[in-house]
């Protein structure tokens, strides 16, 4: 590809020609000290609070504290160039970002500039990135499903197009996974993802995005990354760049899902940011207003009304404890915002118990409304029953002798463990997860020994789509456990456990 | 010790009691209708003593020396040359340890007094020295536009190649040929990248 010199040479030309000169009117300050991504300003007495501000570098600021002699400015980018007595003007506009199809695909810096290598962000339409959440009225409450792909959160904690499910516990306990495999699987069903990764290691996110697209995913995924190398500023409106960009959908009638990897690192730079400008520290030193920080963000999460359009925008925060310790600040504020968690637990993950999540103490709060009917039918009190089971499993283990019926419902709950757990990055489809849910709660592992199930149900599955395909299908189409349903289901499983021989040894139950 | 820097240095906490004890002198100046004249030897405290002789300076704010001490060198020095008011102020100040705010309290006094009277402070900026007829026609323009006294300040500037920026308090009024021709240069680069981002195949040479 070679440019004709000539040609961009008569079109600059012509812009000079057609240039009109304007009076040039601006608001200026001067800046009075300036570092670890703050500047505090002079003058600049109309700014108004969050207006964007251009300092000579080029640099942008956002005018955060309003004082009585100065006004603090948070700066978005490199502060490195910028000098005392430099000249500051106000912008009389808010922070905006580009949104459209254009960014799907693409590794953005939360200001919108490319991080990928794959030229300018094309189009036309930005919106501000910081947006008043839909009130009231103009909501409808979650009813249709977003699926996860992941058995134990589909069945037990299922989510709703337009909540927030908040995906909490230690480090190294599985919660990027579990947002990854939920980006995952909105192949094909139209949602358009976007992952904010705040605070992470670099290295991190090459990784996520190298799975991303090994996977197909970036089609419709966007990355908005604000390392942990990018000033404090930049990791603390990542996450609302991102919202912005996923409210273009959900104010356009589709369906968006948005990861925020994570809000402690978010709190924690506006934390900096906070005591920077010597506001007040509160709790953990965190100032007074972390709640509504993370409040206003995760509310702008929506299912728009049907005169809206109907989009919906669907929240997963990612909260990380120290120890376990879910009491601290953050935590508890953005558990009481959300609606509902995912509560992911080291012991069980180093058990082998993947995603380790905690069926005792994770909830949903409205998803139950937006599972489907099959799943609903299959999994009703599979929590509780699992959450009891673990109880039952400690008492067992102090060697007391069982009697039969609590026998039973230990080896029922073993079975069922076993058949919650999932590979990474291996979403299953609704379907499926109601088949083989369905054989679990119903009794019919019961007789497989307990490290053969995993095995059992991928020859169970591959069974029904390979001989008994008009099973699944008649399911599909009822999407419901008719009674029909349930007796070719049945009399199907029966025939496959009739002809079912383990692969390799089996041993005996337990 | 004797610091000289060419930027002026900002402390906000000073500013602040500056209007603070601007304010007060001002309030006892205007009662005896003396305001002008205090003004003017602020101002002449401060360019032709303070700027001068800066062991005096020293002396007036260190905390070292007792306030007795300095009230009696303030009457020495300035019993027969000052107004009452200005030597009252500044013996109150000097009890009150805050001698170090005087240039602070200088300034705050002209934009008060500037602003009591209705006045604006504008400063003025050109690429060369202009004449005065220039200038009486420059302030003539803006006391009408403003429908305020004006108190120009002017200042040349080289680098604005041409044109002139006015100052009028936060606000700035840039009509300067450097300006322009910045903002022509980075409007006129936006339009033509965009220019070939919509029609790309124009701008490339067909083999």
């Amino acid at each position: 590809m070679r440019f004709n010199a000539d040609e961009i040479a008569s079109v600059i030309q012509k812009e000079i020609e057609q240039y009109e000169s304007q009076l040039d009117v601006r608001e200026v300050g001067t800046v009075l000290d300036v570092g670890d991504g703050i500047a505090h300003v002079y003058g600049l007495s109309n700014v108004m609070s969050g207006e964007m501000v251009a300092f000579p570098n080029g640099v942008n600021g956002l005018a955060f504290n309003l004082e009585e002699s100065s006004v603090g400015i948070i700066i978005l980018g490199n502060y490195l160039d910028i000098n005392e007595g430099d000249e500051v003007r106000s912008l009389g506009q808010l922070l905006s970002v580009p949104v459209g199809e254009a960014v799907i695909g693409r590794v953005l810096d939360p200001l919108g500039n490319p991080l990928d290598g794959k030229g300018p962000v094309i189009t036309n339409e930005r919106r501000p990135v910081e947006f008043l959440a839909p009130g009231v009225a103009g909501r409808q409450p979650v009813s249709e499903p977003l699926q996860t792909g992941i058995k134990a959160i589909d069945a037990m904690t299922p989510i709703g197009r337009g909540q927030r499910e908040l995906i909490i516990g230690d480090r190294k306990t599985g919660k990027t996974a579990i947002a990854l495999d939920a980006i995952l699987n909105q192949k094909n069903s139209g949602v358009k993802c976007f992952y904010v990764a705040i605070g992470q290691k670099d290295s991190s996110v090459a990784g996520v995005i190298k799975i991303l697209e090994d996977h197909g995913a970036m089609d419709y995924t966007t990355v908005i990354v604000s390392g942990a190398a990018s000033p404090a500023p930049m990791q603390y409106i990542a996450p609302y760049a991102g919202t912005s960009m996923a409210e273009y959908f959900m104010f356009n009638g589709q369906h968006a899902l948005i990861i925020y990897d994570d809000l402690s690192k978010q709190a924690v730079a506006y934390r900096q940011l906070s005591l920077l400008m010597r506001r007040p520290p509160g709790r953990e030193a965190y100032p007074g207003d972390v709640f509504y920080c993370h409040s206003r963000l995760l509310e702008r999460s929506a299912k728009l009304s049907k005169e809206l359009g109907g989009g919906s925008l669907t929240s997963l925060p990612i909260i990380e404890t120290l120890e376990g310790e879910v009491s601290a600040y953050i935590p508890t504020n953005v558990i009481s915002i959300t609606d509902g968690q995912i509560y992911l637990q080291p012991d069980l993950f180093f058990a082998g118990i993947r995603p380790a999540m905690n069926p005792g103490i994770s909830v949903s709060r409205v998803g139950g409304a937006a599972q489907v009917k099959a799943m609903k039918k299959v999994a009703g009190g599979l929590r509780l029953d699992l959450a009891s089971f673990r109880e039952l499993e400690a008492f067992a283990q102090m060697g007391t002798e069982l009697d039969p019926a609590t026998q039973s419902r230990l080896d029922r709950g073993y079975r069922m463990v076993e058949l919650l757990k999932q590979p990474q990055y291996q979403p299953m489809p609704v379907l499926d997860q109601v088949l083989s849910i369905y054989a679990g709660t119903r009794g019919f592992l019961d007789s497989v020994p307990i490290n053969q199930v995993a095995a059992w149900e991928k020859a169970f599955l591959a069974y029904m789509h390979d001989r008994r395909q008009d099973v699944v299908d008649e399911l599909a189409q009822a999407n419901d456990l008719t009674d029909g349903v349930v007796a070719k289901l049945n009399a199907a499983i029966n025939d496959f456990k009739a002809g079912y021989k383990p692969t390799t040894g089996a041993t005996a139950a337990r | 010790m004797s610091v000289s820097t060419d930027k002026p240095s900002f402390d906000s906490a000073r500013e602040h009691l500056g209007k603070i004890y601007a304010k007060g002198l001002l309030g006892a100046a205007e009662g005896q209708q003396v305001t002008e004249r205090v003004l003017a030897e602020l101002d002449s405290l401060v360019d032709d003593v303070l700027d001068k002789l800066s062991d005096f300076e020293q002396l007036l704010s260190s905390p070292r020396i007792s306030v007795e001490e300095k009230q009696r060198v303030l009457e020495a020095a300035f019993a027969t040359r000052m107004s009452p008011v200005l030597l009252k102020f500044l013996k109150v100040t000097a009890r009150h340890g805050r001698m170090d705010c005087l240039r602070q309290v200088r300034s705050a006094a002209h934009t008060l007094f500037n602003e009591m009277r209705g006045r604006v402070e504008i400063s003025v900026e050109t690429a060369e020295a202009i004449n005065s007829l220039l200038m009486s026609q420059i302030q003539q323009r803006l006391t009408t536009a403003l429908g305020r006294q004006v108190e120009l300040h002017c200042r040349v500037n080289p680098q604005l190649l041409g044109g002139l920026v006015i100052r009028v308090g936060d606000t700035v009024y840039d009509g300067s040929l450097e300006n322009q021709l910045a903002r022509m240069r980075s409007e006129t680069l936006d339009r033509a990248a965009q220019l070939i981002r919509d029609s790309l195949q124009r701008f490339l040479v067909t083999q």
